[in-house]
């Protein structure tokens, strides 16, 4: 049997690891390992980013360990281990000195690898409703408490029209009302 | 017959040149039809071998532990005494193992500072929950925190799992567990004693972020809990009411039931019968008692 399983990506929610950010921000990156080749041409922006910008990452981001890993005629590549045990392996062969920078910077700021995973949510609450779950108790008129039953003016069903006659009663009602009150005023 | 014969004389010419000059052999450019099957065939047998153990984090070429000590007291945010934080990490059985093998080590273990590292934590929970809750919740939380899988957890997440030396790998959660104590107390005396409560507040208490009280506290009997409660608090006589009710003797029945004092509503709950109503009537009452809605 054969299934499309490994066409879709993995839903996921948003979660943040170990209530991370309530009582102080971990950086949940815990270490880096560049791996290059020291003259094959695939691996320049990754050199020129160790040359320049290698010591000014490691200074701002004490809390990760950054280790270097010179390999002869193999592509560059970063390997991230996060503090949930996740690894992250990103390939970057011809990348520029900038695009690795990037990549680095969205190692940092991750919480795991999210790899072939899709979000179902871009929000999360602890809240989803603020008045919770409807109960049949819920809005119910206060005037049921007194009813007797059986009722009848309850017992009718909700959407039934007026007959004929009652109609016909009403408007002879509002006209007697008016002639009343006519003949007041008159007073 | 002329062409026969410049043929023949082409022939000879071309056999001449190649007994002289060797001819060059181009390179084949085309796509290299056996990488793949190779890569298949890696495959399979890597497939076919039984599964490696896992391999620790210090085996690897790229490991520096003097580096990682560093990282670990940056991303805590945290000055540890170095010579404290690394004799935290030392577990008894790491020791034991460095003198079997014959390795002279004049490494301390961490025993002393789980110890310390215990105690300590006990008693900040408690004293941060003890104004607030019933000696009973009190207790709850702190058992639910200082839990084996609550402060394995806790630890992991603060990267103590490779740094650890310890005899057991992949590392237990009792280790982990006791490393966590032994960085509390290696920061209690490396800084002070703020400085490690704080630690504490951020770490582990932070932990119950969007529990409920009664996630937390397994409450067996609560509607006699709450009489025990009202009349320690010197509540008169508690009156259970039924409020609403429908569908009764159906599968669907369903009870409300409010619990009043003095003609005040203490708390109100639902339940598919009185007794099961009355019950959760009653955690209501005991939450809104603590206003302990969320921890």
């Amino acid at each position: 049997m054969t299934t499309n399983k490994s066409l879709f990506l993995i839903p996921k929610f948003i979660t943040t690891p170990s209530q991370n950010g309530v009582g102080r921000y971990v950086c949940q990156l815990q270490r880096v390992v560049l791996k290059f080749c020291k003259n094959h041409g695939s691996s320049r922006g990754i050199r020129e980013f160790i040359e320049y910008d290698l010591l000014n990452f490691a200074n701002k981001n004490p809390e990760v360990v950054v280790y270097l890993k010179p390999r002869r005629h193999r592509g560059p590549v970063i390997k991230a281990e996060y503090l949930n045990g996740d690894d992250q392996i990103v390939f970057c062969h011809n990348n520029t000195r900038e695009e690795i920078a990037k990549w680095l910077n969205l190692l940092r700021t991750q919480s795991g690898n999210h790899d072939g995973t899709r979000l179902r949510k871009l929000w999360h609450t602890d809240y989803p409703s603020i008045q919770g779950p409807w109960t049949p108790y819920t809005f119910r008129d206060p005037a049921l408490n007194l009813a007797e039953f059986p009722n009848e003016e309850l017992s009718r069903p909700l959407d039934q029209p007026k007959t004929a006659t009652e109609e016909l009663d009403e408007l002879f009602k509002k006209q007697q009302e008016s002639e009343v009150a006519e003949s007041s005023e008159v007073k | 017959m002329a062409l026969l014969r410049r043929t023949l004389v082409n022939l000879s010419y071309c056999l001449t040149q190649t007994v002289y000059n060797t001819p060059v052999k181009v390179p084949n450019r085309a796509i290299k039809r056996w990488v793949a099957p190779t890569l298949r065939e890696l495959e399979r047998r890597r497939k076919k071998m039984e599964s490696q153990p896992l391999q620790p984090r210090t085996s690897y070429l790229e490991w520096n532990y003097d580096a990682e000590i560093y990282a670990f007291a940056k991303r805590l945010g945290e000055t540890f005494d170095d010579a404290l934080l690394r004799r935290a990490f030392v577990h008894r059985t790491y020791v034991i193992q460095q003198e079997i093998k014959g390795n002279e080590t004049d490494l301390q273990d961490n025993r002393e500072l789980i110890n310390e590292g215990e105690s300590f934590v006990i008693d900040c929970i408690k004293k941060h929950f003890q104004n607030k809750y019933l000696p009973d919740v009190v207790n709850a939380l702190q058992s639910y925190l200082t839990s084996e899988s609550m402060l394995s957890h806790v630890a992991s997440h603060m990267g103590v799992k490779d740094l650890i030396l310890s005899a057991d790998f992949p590392v237990e959660k009792s280790t982990l567990s006791n490393t966590f104590k032994a960085v509390v107390a290696a920061l209690r005396q490396s800084t002070d004693e703020k400085r490690a409560t704080a630690f504490i507040n951020d770490f582990l208490i932070c932990q119950l972020n969007g529990k409920d009280i009664f996630d937390v506290w397994d409450l067996s009997n609560p509607y006699e809990y709450l009489l025990r409660v009202l009349k320690e608090k010197g509540y008169s006589e508690v009156e259970p009411r039924l409020c609403n009710q429908s569908a009764a003797n159906t599968v669907l029945a369903n009870y409300q039931v409010g619990l009043y004092s003095n003609k005040k509503l203490l708390g109100i709950g639902w339940g598919e019968s009185i007794e099961i109503a009355k019950d959760t009537a009653a955690l209501d009452a005991i939450q809104k008692l603590q206003s302990i809605d969320k921890i």
